[in-house]
């Protein structure tokens, strides 16, 4: 290997600069006037009085902080399970050679590539208008007679959750059908041979062959959910009465809607206190798990 | 389960298919709905025995500015993919074949820093950038989608260049070539799928981005078709037919950009590549 003469050290440093120039300025920056600006109070045009802790203190003796935060639990767990289970479903599904398996192979994955902004439109129609599909299935069923999924808190947030799940089951559709494309079929035809049932060959081969796939699977989406924006934004902006805030959300409506930039920032910087761990825990257990394998 | 293939019957086979059928037309309901609103008279969907119409998309091109959003979100997203691969496939096969601890280092920084939440940079770059006059302004977005697609740009890069064998490299370095040129004559050239899933991905973050879209962007000239259809939606609750005419311009890109490099989506591409890191 070349690795280590002082030429190769050159190169690499140069092929390496431009992202870390990018990254310094445009990540790094920001971030420190993130940690500085929730120390202090003020407007977004003029920064306020160093407030210490304070903004921290406001925001966590703020019941809308903690119900945001459990709603985002919700999301996170209802979201990234949801949409493994049905995703690795479909994988399975997906491997079996039946007539049409390469059209749905495609057609699954629009609900991931169609935008955010058209397809909450859509939903917000055909589940919050009282002409939509569904408020009109449960008065047919005789299920209520005016049902607006979007109106309702509970009901806005299991909506909200399906809508993510909906979203993202295409990304662990693809996650899982990636792992199991790699998983060699002899292992299989032996473990039939030793008499194994459908559901043995699944829970002994094929979960822990794809575990590694599955724990990435599930930081990704957790972190995507965690930092999501759009799906609540555009279907419910947070609504009812707050019952679909996310500590993102809430935290967007503290700088944008009620100009507390200090308070949003904090807000801001407990999630990503939260995403740090989650992240560094999550890439050491897939450090580990590569090298084992 | 998974290695059935080959011990379905036909009749099997085609339950499947069925099954598949009524379950995929379910799940795109939603999708689907977008189309008929936007080829029906006002939205009124087939249910009134309704004609098919292009009249939507006529008021859409001649009443609405939704042909410039259209156009400005082009531009922006195929800068931010050009610029992404640029800066990010260097980046990545240096971490790819650097055993440095500093290297590995950056490498936990990019995943860091693509997990924190973009509510944590948007403030503060706001008034960066609007002490730098790049607020409301397409360049200034462009640098923004950039620098939030590098990070992952340079993972899926890397774990695309880990596929290529080291050894390639070193036959050429063998014949005198140097890294940068084992680099850009034998690993790029080998790398046109990893290439072509990082231009996408960095593409359709670029375009289906709507919170950065919505701080950054003030005005109508320079609004990206999600913020534009979202004011367009706001303004027209009642007119679906044009809305989803819109919604319709809107999914048309990423669907052609999916239809055309379908492939690079499976085959060492989006999916496969971040399963890879």
């Amino acid at each position: 290997m070349k690795g280590g003469s002082r030429r190769t050290g050159f190169t690499y440093s140069s092929l390496l600069l431009p992202s870390l120039v990018l990254v310094a300025l445009i990540n790094a920056y920001p971030l420190v006037y993130a940690v500085n600006a929730s120390l202090h109070d003020g407007s977004l045009i003029q920064q306020g009085d160093f407030v210490g802790l304070g903004n921290f203190g406001s925001v966590l003796s703020d019941p809308a902080f903690w119900a945001s935060t459990r709603f985002t639990l919700i999301f996170v767990v209802a979201s990234v399970l949801g949409s493994w289970a049905l995703g690795t479903v479909l994988a399975l599904i997906l491997r079996i050679r039946f007539p049409g398996r390469s059209l749905f192979r495609v057609l699954l994955l629009l609900p991931w590539i169609v935008p955010i902004v058209a397809t909450s439109t859509s939903w917000a129609f055909l589940l919050g208008t009282s002409s939509g599909a569904l408020p009109t299935l449960f008065r047919n069923l005789g299920l209520g007679d005016n049902v607006l999924f979007l109106g309702d808190p509970v009901l806005a947030q299991i909506t909200v959750c399906v809508f993510k799940i909906w979203i993202s089951f295409p990304f662990t559709l693809l996650m899982m059908g990636s792992a199991l494309e790699g998983i060699d079929q002899n292992i299989y035809e032996a473990a039939r041979v030793d008499g194994a049932s459908r559901w043995q060959q699944f829970t002994r081969i094929t979960l822990p062959m794809t575990a590694r796939t599955t724990y990435v699977t599930w930081i990704l989406m957790a972190i995507f959910t965690i930092n999501d924006f759009p799906s609540v934004w555009l279907l419910t902006g947070g609504g009812p009465v707050g019952a679909t805030q996310t500590m993102v959300v809430y935290a967007y409506n503290l700088v944008f809607s009620e100009f507390l930039p200090g308070l949003g920032i904090a807000v801001a910087i407990l999630i990503t206190g939260l995403l740090v761990v989650v992240s560094v825990l999550l890439y050491r257990m897939i450090r580990r798990s590569f090298t084992i394998a | 389960m998974t290695s059935t293939s080959t011990s379905k019957g036909p009749r099997a086979r085609w339950a499947i298919t069925v099954a598949m059928t009524v379950f995929t037309l379910i799940v795109l309901g939603p999708i689907i709905d977008i189309f008929v609103k936007a080829l029906t008279p006002n939205g009124t969907g087939l249910i009134n025995g309704a004609t098919l119409t292009l009249d939507n998309f006529t008021f859409v091109f001649e009443q609405t500015n939704m042909l410039h959003y259209l156009w400005n979100s082009l531009a922006v997203a195929i800068a931010t993919s050009l610029i992404a691969v640029v800066i990010g496939a260097p980046a990545g096969y240096v971490i790819s074949r650097s055993r440095s601890r500093l290297v590995s280092g950056y490498s936990l920084l990019l995943f860091v820093i693509q997990s924190l939440p973009v509510i944590v940079f948007v403030v503060p770059m706001f008034i960066l950038f609007s002490s730098l006059g790049l607020v409301d302004n397409l360049q200034g977005i462009v640098i923004v989608y950039v620098s939030s697609a590098i990070p992952i740009a340079c993972w899926m890069m890397s774990s695309y260049f880990d596929t290529i064998p080291q050894s390639l490299e070193e036959a050429a370095w063998v014949d005198g070539a140097t890294v940068f040129g084992g680099f850009r004559r034998i690993v790029l050239r080998n790398s046109l799928p990893g290439l072509m899933s990082v231009a996408i991905f960095s593409f359709l973050a670029a375009w289906n981005d709507y919170l950065i879209a919505l701080v950054f962007l003030r005005s109508d000239a320079v609004f990206t078709l999600p913020v534009g259809l979202q004011q367009f939606f706001q303004q027209n609750q009642v007119s679906w037919g044009p809305v989803m005419a819109a919604a319709v311009l809107m999914l048309a890109p990423p669907a052609i950009v999916f239809g055309v490099f379908q492939r690079y989506f499976s085959i060492g591409g989006i999916g496969g590549a971040l399963a890879g890191t």
